[in-house]
């Protein structure tokens, strides 16, 4: 047992699983209904070439190489081949279509010019897209199209990569709105992979069976279904993200199929496949083998999980199989679990002194006026041992004070998983940390050490696992003719039924008259959508004056969104604006909106 | 399974109302997100009823360039001219 607990770099790992013949990675291909299997062997293999590949191309240990490739088998080993030549990969999300290719450009941009990237690799159709990106970035030497190197015969020349050197750099949205490089070093991946599978899952080598559709440019899919299977040998199919959004049901026709024992996804996974599974699609199916059915990326709703189990409970889904899961970048990808094999575990407690005490007081809910107070906040597990959690007023810029049991504040975090920093960013860097202590941005408490997760003290609205800046929104808005420039707020709001937040649009505007609003409300909707393809659940015009403004005359974009929820907006504004009172008074009556409000009311801007 | 212009464009607007935001109008110029309001996720199943309805199988890279209702229309008729199932 000892050898597993010396940590072991990725190269290492892939080396080591090399010996293995009967386990290794299966990529499904849609348009050819093909599932290529890779042997560990095979990845060894395959991850080499690539990784030699690189080499040829010019690029040494500590370069940098940006991936954007759609195709799951050439991001694996075009990943794993630089990680083992000590390039350093750092992947980039694909074009989404939909007309966003003017953002999509810029962020890309921002990322290749901020990484240091010499070399970018994507595939032929997407190289063109990216135009003159190379011309942009004075770095940026070449952009190569993968096809030629699928075909590459090019040996890896050694490398010694070693705990302490730099992984890979995840590009994550901040509170800037600008990606920042989380920088993740061998010895991150050997902690993080440990505590994930050895410690969260129990995961046995070479038995478990994972089966992923996430992203793999995103750390819940790479970290978790590329890099720690490795560590453990075990077997992964991965389908393409875009299959699963398109046809929920191959999903859990993939886990039925290859018997998958471990398999994730955000909250909205869960809640898609409740909506868009039909009956005569859950013909023949069978989960009994998935025993870790992981949950998180984004804010957790005990009920859509709910919801899943009641629906395929029938056809053997155990909702003891669930696991909740705590993480971010910052932390390479897990911050806790909670407890396996005991399913969704929700702590009740009065929303009401959350708001007065800042305090999770547990309620018994019995009576009707009971469960009007109560809120329900679901459990995410203990620290994994070498970690520590606690919690924080926010501003306690030292981590002096922990606060107490039950005490509502910021999570931080402390442990071998923590990165670093961000990739040539010191002062982001430096206030990502309080006295040591990794700053989450999200507010939440203990309980029994249990961490439980409140909300977010950023801004930041997550929709279907994408995070979104209400300064872009806002932006977008403010451009449009009639909107008075700067005196736009967007929030994300949670509604009381649904599996995502509500994202409101509130902007200013001396625009008179029923129809002129309602025409430059689907202007500015128009706008929104068109630029940062998020569709907006509610826009709302208002007089003038109305939006709140700390003295300073900064936008309060926290006490927006409580006016919002209570309804007080539109007593603020005139009556012809109440177009949607009815959500809104639906809204202040729920209990997670009068809890966010509670939380985010009285902390106030920034 | 073959279709004449006529009727893919008639298939597909009727799909586009289904998906589309409450009030909003559905011509060939209507913006799938701008005006439609369907966002990346509504997309997909989109797509997936436009797979069930023409019988056919669109790849991801396809949908890169799409943006609009007529964009998507001109897309799906010529995979159907390709695969001879476009009449006139």
């Amino acid at each position: 047992m000892s050898s597993a607990h010396e940590p072991r770099t990725v190269a290492q790992a892939i080396e080591d699983a090399a010996s293995s013949t009967k386990t290794g990675y299966r990529f499904v291909d849609e348009q050819s209904g093909a599932e290529p299997f890779f042997t560990h062997g095979g990845i060894e293999r395959a991850s080499a070439r690539f990784g030699g590949a690189l080499q040829a191309l010019g690029l040494k240990k500590g370069d940098r190489v940006a991936l954007i490739l759609p195709d799951n088998a050439d991001f694996v080993f075009a990943f794993l081949g630089a990680v083992r030549a000590g390039i350093i990969p750092v992947p980039i999300y694909p074009p989404t279509g939909l007309g966003k290719l003017a953002g999509y450009l810029e962020n890309t941009l921002h990322i290749v010019e901020r990484s240091g990237a010499k070399v970018l690799v994507t595939s032929s159709e997407i190289k063109l897209m990216l135009g003159t990106i190379a011309a942009k970035a004075p770095a940026l030497q070449k952009v190569i199209a993968v096809e030629p190197v699928r075909t590459a015969k090019e040996e890896l020349k050694p490398a010694k990569v070693e705990l302490d050197d730099v992984c890979f750099l995840q590009f994550t949205s901040g509170s800037t709105s600008r990606p920042k490089g989380v920088t993740l070093t061998h010895r991150n991946m050997a902690a993080n992979v440990r505590a994930i599978m050895q410690l969260g899952l129990g995961v046995r080598d070479s038995v478990d069976s994972g089966v992923s559709w996430l992203p793999l440019y995103h750390d819940m899919g790479l970290i978790g279904f590329v890099i720690a299977p490795i560590y453990h040998k075990n077997t992964v199919t991965f389908l393409p993200p875009l299959l699963f959004l398109k046809r929920p049901a191959r999903w859990l026709d993939a886990i039925l199929r290859h018997r998958g024992t471990i398999s994730f996804g955000p909250n909205f996974a869960y809640a898609l496949c409740v909506k868009r599974i039909k009956e005569p699609e859950m013909q023949g199916l069978d989960l009994s083998s998935w025993r870790v059915a992981g949950c998180g990326a984004e804010p957790i709703r005990a009920e859509n999980l709910r919801a899943f189990a009641t629906k395929f409970e029938s056809v053997g889904f155990s909702e003891k199989a669930f696991v909740c899961c705590y993480g971010m970048a910052e932390s390479t990808l897990a911050i806790s679990f909670s407890r396996l094999g005991t399913g969704v575990n929700v702590d009740v407690v009065e929303g009401e002194k959350l708001w007065s005490e800042r305090r999770a007081e547990p309620i018994a809910v019995e009576s009707e006026a009971e469960s009007e107070r109560a809120a329900p906040i679901v459990q995410c597990g203990s620290a994994f041992p070498e970690h520590d959690i606690q919690v924080f007023a926010p501003d306690d810029d030292e981590s002096k004070t922990p606060l107490g049991e039950r005490e509502v504040g910021e999570i931080r975090l402390r442990g071998p998983s923590v990165m670093q920093g961000y990739w040539n960013e010191t002062e982001l860097s430096t206030r990502a940390f309080a006295g040591g202590w990794l700053k989450t941005g999200d507010l939440g408490y203990l309980a029994s050490g249990a961490v439980h997760i409140c909300g977010r003290s950023k801004e930041v609205i997550i929709v279907n696992g994408r995070n979104y800046y209400p300064q872009d929104l806002e932006w977008e808005a403010g451009g449009v003719q009639g909107v008075r420039k700067g005196n736009v707020i967007a929030f994300g709001t949670m509604k009381p039924q649904g599996d995502r937040e509500r994202v409101v649009l509130v902007f200013e505007t001396q625009v008179n008259g029923d129809e002129a609003l309602h025409a430059l409300k689907g202007e500015v909707r128009k706008a929104v959508q068109q630029g940062i393809g998020l569709t907006i659940d509610d826009v709302v015009g208002v007089k003038v004056g109305v939006l709140p403004k700390t003295s300073s005359g900064k936008l309060q974009r926290a006490k927006a969104r409580e006016l919002y929820e209570t309804g007080e907006l539109y007593i603020r504004s005139s009556a012809r604006d109440v177009d949607r009172l009815d959500t809104v008074k639906e809204l202040a009556k729920s209990q997670l909106g009068y809890f966010r409000t509670a939380i985010f009311g009285s902390k106030g801007e920034e | 399974m073959e279709f004449t212009r006529e009727k893919v464009r008639a298939e597909l607007l009727a799909l586009f109302r289904n998906h589309a935001q409450a009030g909003a109008e559905v011509t060939e110029a209507s913006h799938l997100v701008g005006d439609l309001g369907i966002d990346s996720l509504g997309v997909m199943e989109v797509i997936a009823d436009i797979e069930d309805a023409f019988k056919m199988s669109i790849p991801d890279d396809a949908l890169r360039d799409v943006d609009t209702v007529g964009s998507v229309m001109r897309s799906i008729e010529t995979r159907l001219q390709k695969a001879g199932r476009l009449q006139g």
